[in-house]
């Protein structure tokens, strides 16, 4: 078991390596200079020829490609991603920290809605399916995944903000601010999960476990909550665990239709003044969150799954 | 299979609209009713008129005709996008799938670190990167976009390298493009065609949602979400207006959507048994 999560553990490295050298590469393939970018960082008046080559050798630019890599991991594991572009006062790490709570709040609050609306409707789609409930589910899911996030985003700004006068349109700070975006970000993935956990159960229905614990007599209810349930708990748990950085990225179309200040709209607003080394970070934070999400419930799943802690070991 | 295709109702239901809306984009010079950048600003908001059917924007502009316009942009960038991906995608695979050793691993590799990163960010990076440009946003699609096919299409030919027709035919000294283009190829058509009628509407969505960010297609040229990003500021006042482009966009990811279970069914070859 041990050996099983060292070497997985191990595997990753690799592939953290290449996220990092992509968001290295990328920086490097803007059309503009960045020793010259740097000068104007610095608000130098007259950039001269000279004042390029001395900062170039200042910034290491000169020195070869995988020295620059290399140095620039070191300054990453740091914390220090250098300096925002368009607000040389700021540093990019200080940015980040800045709107990331504000994007946790609204991941996490999704994340909890996703998971107390999805699992309830799916358990009970897959145990009575074909009923006129399953059907209705089923088609409001399949509605679903056709509608765009903004899209639902807007519909629900309307009808709940201006028509009813419940919330607020948009800005962040109470409670109330919270819940259209929450509810949009969820929107999608709930549909599907709900889809996820009725055919898993569906699939587990038919698997011989089951038939045994008819033969035995079993009540329904137990073989359903006590068998097919948690079996299915399983699967779902892990897809729900690794989609949490996906929640995290999902939020950055919802956070500019709701005006939330968090890494979405930072990220929006980054792209629109060219500041490259803030889009850089994001890309490198999301990327890395992806691996070690995968990572932590990949090896939760084996340690969990007693068939596939034979298979590892 | 034509036949079974004929004897899907939502198969052909669903081609038939989505021709008919790109029959209408294709038309739209000649049907629509007004010219979709003309302002009037006189005339804004204006109700459903015979004039104006679907009534007018806040700037005046005929909704119907932006609607109508906008079925180019719209159906014809996401169709460039999968042709794209389609292409970048299959021949990655064909060339994994089929020479192995060394091309396989090293394209499988990138395809793993591809696949590793969350789609919509490099959307965003890559648009970011090349700068806001409709170009960009196509490039930007394909390039997240392709590894998932190639994936796929290395797993279908790998599944029919060594089948006794690829063997024969070799046997027998066809060239190499010929076993890949006809065996190789038309053996994993249908998988393609399924999974291809699927991502089309995600295509679809991504492009518009890039649109409504103001990363895709710039004002005034008339998308469906480039017009919803308009009807965004006057959603307090009008809120009709951001109905028609999100139905419209809902109405085409859905027919899609169906398409591509439909042709699932006729496809799947586990079918004509029973």
């Amino acid at each position: 078991m041990k050996q099983y999560i060292m070497k997985r553990i191990l595997l990753t490295i690799p592939l953290l390596i290449c996220i990092s050298f992509v968001c290295f590469v990328f920086i490097n393939l803007i059309p503009s200079d960045p020793a010259e970018v740097a000068l104007r960082v610095r608000q130098v008046p007259v950039i001269t020829d000279e004042a390029i080559a001395e900062v170039r050798e200042e910034l290491g630019l000169d020195k070869p490609y995988l020295v620059r890599y290399a140095g620039w991991v070191a300054d990453c594991l740091r914390g220090d991603f250098g300096i925002s572009y368009t607000n040389p006062s700021r540093t990019v790490a200080g940015e980040l920290a800045r709107c990331l709570p504000a994007t946790l709040q609204l991941a996490g609050t999704s994340l909890i809605l996703v998971i107390l609306l999805s699992l309830p409707i799916g358990f009970l789609c897959a145990v009575y399916r074909n009923s006129w409930f399953d059907k209705i589910i089923r088609m409001l899911v399949f509605m679903t995944t056709a509608m765009p996030a903004y899209w639902i985003g807007l519909l629900l700004m309307w009808l709940v903000a201006i028509k009813l006068d419940l919330l607020p349109t948009s800005g962040s700070g109470t409670f109330s601010h919270l819940i259209l975006p929450a509810v949009t970000v969820s929107f999608t993935y709930i549909s599907t999960y709900i889809r996820l956990i009725r055919n898993n159960m569906l699939e587990n229905m038919k698997q011989d476990y089951v038939l045994y614990a008819n033969v035995r007599g079993i009540p329904q209810k137990k073989i359903l909550i006590g068998h097919i349930l948690r079996n299915s708990l399983h699967t779902c748990f892990v897809a729900i665990g690794m989609s949490i950085p996906q929640l995290i990225a999902g939020t950055i179309v919802v956070e500019n239709v709701f005006a939330w200040p968090g890494l979405g709209t930072l990220c929006i607003t980054s792209i629109f003044n060219r500041d490259y080394p803030v889009i850089q970070t994001y890309v490198l934070l999301i990327g890395v969150l992806f691996v070690v999400f995968n990572l932590i419930f990949d090896i939760l799943q084996t340690v969990a799954d007693p068939r596939l802690r034979k298979e590892a070991s | 299979m034509f036949k079974r295709f004929l004897h899907n109702k939502t198969a052909v239901i669903t081609t038939a609209l989505i021709l008919a809306i790109a029959v209408l984009g294709i038309l739209a010079p000649w049907i629509a009713p007004n010219d979709p950048y003309e302002n009037d600003i006189i005339n804004k908001f204006a109700a459903f008129s015979l004039e104006y059917p679907l009534g007018t924007d806040h700037l005046g502009r005929c909704v119907l005709s932006r609607m109508l316009f906008g079925i180019r942009p719209t159906l014809g960038l996401a169709a460039l996008t999968m042709i794209g991906t389609i292409g970048l995608g299959a021949l990655m695979g064909l060339l994994a799938g089929h020479f192995g050793g060394i091309v396989d691993e090293v394209i499988m590799r990138v395809v793993d670190v591809m696949l590793s990163f969350p789609s919509q960010i490099m959307v965003f990076a890559v648009v970011a990167l090349l700068g806001i440009d409709v170009r960009n946003v196509i490039l930007a699609n394909v390039f997240i976009k392709w590894a998932w096919y190639a994936r796929m299409i290395r797993t279908g030919v790998v599944q029919y390298r060594d089948r006794n027709f690829v063997l024969f035919s070799r046997c027998v000294g066809m060239p190499e493009h010929f076993i890949l283009f006809r065996h190789l190829l038309p053996s994993i058509a249908a998988d393609l065609a399924v999974l291809s009628s699927l991502d089309i509407g995600w295509a679809i969505i991504n492009i518009s949602t890039l649109s409504f960010l103001g990363l895709g297609v710039q004002a005034p040229i008339p998308e469906w979400g480039a017009m919803l990003n308009e009807a965004k500021n006057v959603l307090t006042t009008n809120p009709v207006q951001m109905l028609t482009p999100g139905i419209a966009i809902v109405a085409v990811v859905t027919a899609f959507n169906l398409l591509g279970d439909a042709l699932r069914d006729v496809l799947d070859p586990k079918e004509t048994q029973v």
